[in-house]
């Protein structure tokens, strides 16, 4: 596996936690608003970081950092990720995973291992197949189910979680969103962010736009009446 | 008298039709013997040289045929001919101070935007023109030759000798204007303690603007919401709310004070009551004694600062956020066994987020500090935590900060460690001169006592004059640490553990030689880390005059288009992304030998963090570092025309 970038200390991926951030390359999918795309189309532009560095620089950071953020591109494609977790977790730090759940297995393992203090789920559309195959430009068919069996992994799990979903107002209605949370209701917490245009995959979505801040204000108390904990990010 | 040897009311001198333009608006027709007069008073030659002078200057000027001449022109002239006798001395002794009536209409007419906290205005314009004149009144009457030399060459930086005439800046006690009131020497009403929140406040701020009238530098108040405390029983948390809205838009308001610009103001915070005011009587209403001590008030001082907090939050009447007063928030041992610590933290984390405005101090063991302006603070020695008991007398300040320019020292030690240090020390002993000086100057002006410039300072309500001389320390800043150990290891601090090694070897021995010159003239030498980015271009630029090789080298910003600076003081490079966790523990490891104080920024870029994480920040920076004070940046762009602030840099 090869760890392609690292934010050696971060206050913005886990809320409340000072923790490294490490990008995971590859994806199954072709988010058009995906900020990370060199990641997932062209991965070999990056240098990999050695994994012996980043220990060592954890190590020596122990007493700031709280926990490494996973992200990617998608961590559970690759099958090391179990063994990252287990090092990280060894060196007595916490692990929070960035996922789409597209890998219900790889969840369940890392869930009954007890390697995840966090788990973070993007749900990119109201769930029904034909909205999540234009967002994420892939063909769903299989994999659908895999996102709605990861959703139930995840509640059930006992480890804290959030469900989140990037909102873009060319492709989210506001209904979208409440039928979004409709479908988690329930769920411990959901939070909505709010759409930068500046890096995407997707040219076509450079012209799009995202809810100014009182709309967000306003789509969250509509998502409320489902959720408990609702959230929105800005910049 | 000895009689001239030339008669000088000979007839072809006394005849010449000129009118003279003087200083005091007049127009007065031509006397050579004014210039003699005059050469006789401020030069101090003798009269027959004078006489000859003269002549030789009334010649040119008949000669050129003109009939009306300004003093400073016939002045100039005189000059010219002081230097034609060799006579360099004199010449600057007869030097008229002033300005090319460009660089003149240039100031009034358009914006200095060397300098953001200065608006455009007659103000600003008048404080200039004033700086200009005092600063080079500092560089030929108050420096030595040799100290004006090293300041112009740029080896040394003489901070605000536009302000020669007063302290640098100060510390200040609330407990003063609480005791005493507002009674300032030469003012035409008095006002007696005050005996209401609001009033207090209104006192504190005439007394912060007298106070910027006589310091250079920033004012700062320490305690503030504990001393505050005894006046707000019994109020609402309303009323609360705008007493602190009072106190800091009244202080941010005032940039109808000196040259237009705000007070550089600082209000030291405490959630705790920090150890050294444990059982220290409190003064109340009417700068009475209470009968309590501070203890008893913690509850009024901690919803204060709560509603400063949110004051602070809640921005300006445009949602701008307030960059002055600073508020310093405190972290000492105590905190964490205060209840309601967490929350505390948890909020003044929130601003930071939000604002950027927080300061956080850490008062670690049993030190104490009063900070200042962004980062100079005074650590409290014994005796001064002795005059914690009598708080009013909690009044500290430094004389003058002077700046060395370290890496031209680099340059010229050309890779030799014994040169490198011999140099830091020899330029350590100018930076003790100039230190001398000043402090001979202040003294002068002290001592002309009530009626003298400095009469504010000299005030004696508690039997010791307001400014206490013997308190005063003498700051020894340092511009470009990493640039020095760049040239001189080829790596910057950041790159490799010998770097850094280097950089801590260099203000090691920074710090021991101020311990000895401090012994040697018993004055406080100390060191401090420059705050004036102006100092870090200035530097820069001369360098690339001077020693254009070597600062082409490693010089930062932009050489092309000759935007170029050193990096700040002992600070890691500032345009490299380091991590917050790396900066706070390797800036850190600098600080404990920065007595005046050190501080290191955190940028947050455009993210907005959860408070959570910056308050977990701040509290292991206090138990894993020796970091002395660090601040989160939020970058800021203000709109000036449209008012509006966003966050990130356009
Ligand atoms: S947004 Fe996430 S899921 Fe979508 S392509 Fe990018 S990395 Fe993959």
């Amino acid at each position: 596996m090869h760890i392609k970038g690292i934010i050696e200390t971060s206050f913005v991926d886990w809320d409340g936690k000072i923790v490294s951030t490490i990008f995971l390359p590859d994806c199954n999918f072709r988010c058009g608003f995906c900020h990370n795309h060199k990641l997932v189309l062209d991965p070999e532009s990056f240098d990999s970081i050695s994994p012996a560095r980043m220990f060592r620089y954890w190590t020596k950071n122990k007493d700031f950092l709280d926990g490494i953020c996973i992200t990617g591109g998608e961590p559970t494609l690759h099958k090391e990720l179990p063994e990252l977790c287990r090092d990280i977790k060894e060196l007595g730090l916490k692990v929070k995973l960035d996922t789409n759940g597209t890998n219900p297995e790889v969840l369940r393992q890392l869930i009954g291992e007890k390697l995840l203090d966090y788990i973070a789920m993007d749900i990119k559309a109201p769930l029904e197949e034909d909205s999540y195959s234009d967002l994420t430009n892939v063909n769903l068919n299989d994999t659908f189910d895999m996102i709605k069996e990861s959703i139930r992994i995840i509640i059930n799990s006992g480890v804290d979680y959030e469900f989140r979903t990037t909102v873009i107002r060319e492709k989210h209605s506001k209904e979208d969103i409440e039928a979004i949370a409709i479908a988690l209701k329930g769920v411990r917490r959901y939070v909505l962010q709010k759409f930068q245009p500046k890096e995407v995959m997707d040219e076509e979505y450079k012209v799009y736009t995202s809810y100014n801040d009182e709309e967000m204000e306003e789509i969250a108390e509509v998502v409320k009446k489902y959720i408990n904990e609702v959230k929105w990010r800005g910049n | 008298m000895q009689k001239p040897e030339v008669d000088i009311y000979q007839k072809d001198v006394t005849d010449l039709a000129l009118f003279v333009k003087v200083s005091q608006g007049n127009v007065l027709k031509w006397d050579i013997n004014r210039i003699v007069s005059s050469l006789l008073k401020e030069v101090g030659i003798d009269e027959a040289l004078a006489l000859n002078i003269a002549i030789s200057v009334e010649r040119i000027i008949k000669d050129s045929g003109i009939e009306f001449i300004t003093g400073p022109l016939i002045r100039e002239i005189v000059n010219t001919e002081l230097i034609k006798r060799g006579l360099e001395k004199e010449r600057k002794k007869y030097t008229r101070l002033g300005m090319p009536i460009h660089d003149v209409h240039r100031l009034i007419t358009s914006h200095n935007k060397e300098n953001a906290n200065v608006p455009h205005g007659p103000e600003a314009t008048n404080l200039s023109l004033a700086e200009s004149i005092k600063k080079q009144y500092a560089l030929l009457k108050i420096f030595s030759p040799e100290v004006a030399l090293a300041h112009e060459r740029g080896d040394v930086h003489l901070h605000d000798m536009g302000f020669i005439d007063r302290p640098y800046c100060s510390g200040n006690s609330i407990e003063y204007v609480k005791k005493f009131g507002l009674s300032l020497p030469n003012a035409l009403s008095i006002s007696k303690p005050a005996k209401q929140a609001d009033v207090l406040i209104l006192h504190l701020i005439k007394f912060s603007a007298a106070l910027q009238g006589v310091f250079a530098g920033a004012i700062g108040w320490d305690a503030v919401n504990l001393f505050l405390a005894p006046y707000l029983v019994g109020k609402s948390d309303k009323e609360i709310y705008q007493i602190a809205q009072m106190l800091v838009f009244e202080f941010a308001q005032q940039a109808v004070a000196r040259g237009g610009q705000s007070i550089f103001s600082d209000l030291n915070l405490y959630w705790e009551i920090p150890k050294h005011f444990m059982g220290v009587e409190a003064i109340g209403p009417g700068g009475k004694f209470t009968g309590n001590t501070y203890e008893d008030y913690l509850p009024e001082a901690q919803r204060f600062v709560l509603a400063l907090i949110k004051v602070y939050l809640d921005g300006d009447g445009m949602g701008r956020p307030f960059f002055f007063p600073k508020p310093q928030i405190h972290i000492t041992e105590r905190l964490f066994q205060t209840e309601g610590y967490k929350d505390f933290l948890y909020r003044a984390a929130e601003l930071s987020s939000v604002r950027g405005n927080s300061y956080y101090v850490f008062d670690r063991g049993d030190t104490a500090k009063i900070s200042e302006c962004c980062r100079l603070s005074f650590k409290l020695d014994e005796s001064d935590l002795e005059d914690a008991k009598t708080p009013w007398k909690m009044r500290y300040s430094a004389m003058q900060n002077v700046t060395l320019n370290l890496p031209r020292i680099a340059y010229e030690a050309g890779g030799s460690d014994a040169k490198l240090f011999e140099l830091i020390s020899e330029r350590l002993e100018i930076a003790a001169k100039a230190h001398v000086a000043k402090r001979g100057f202040i003294t002068s002006l002290l001592n002309l006592g009530h009626g003298g410039p400095l009469g504010l300072l000299t005030m004696d309500k508690d039997g010791e004059s307001y400014y206490r001389l013997h308190k005063a320390t003498y700051l020894m800043g340092m511009l470009g640490l990493n640039e020095l150990v760049q040239y001189h290891t080829g790596e910057e601090i950041h790159e490799s553990n010998s770097a850094l090694k280097l950089g801590l070897r260099v203000i090691a021995h920074m710090s021991r030689e101020c311990d000895r010159l401090s012994e040697r003239y018993n004055m406080r030498f100390v060191l401090e880390q420059t705050p004036a980015e102006s100092t870090a271009y200035r530097m820069a630029k001369l360098d690339l005059i001077h020693y254009p090789a070597q600062t082409g080298k490693i010089v930062k910003g932009d050489l092309a288009r000759g935007e170029v600076y050193y990096t700040n003081s002992t600070y890691l490079n500032v345009s490299t992304p380091i991590s917050p966790i790396d900066r706070v523990k390797k800036e850190g490891m600098f600080h404990p030998m920065i007595h005046a104080g050190s501080l290191t920024h955190i940028w947050l870029g455009e993210a907005k963090p959860d408070p959570e994480g910056i308050a977990s920040f701040v509290v292991k920076t206090f138990r894993n570092t020796t970091n002395d004070q660090i601040a989160f940046s939020p970058e800021f762009t203000s709109c000036l025309d449209c008012g509006r602030v966003e966050r990130g840099i356009n």
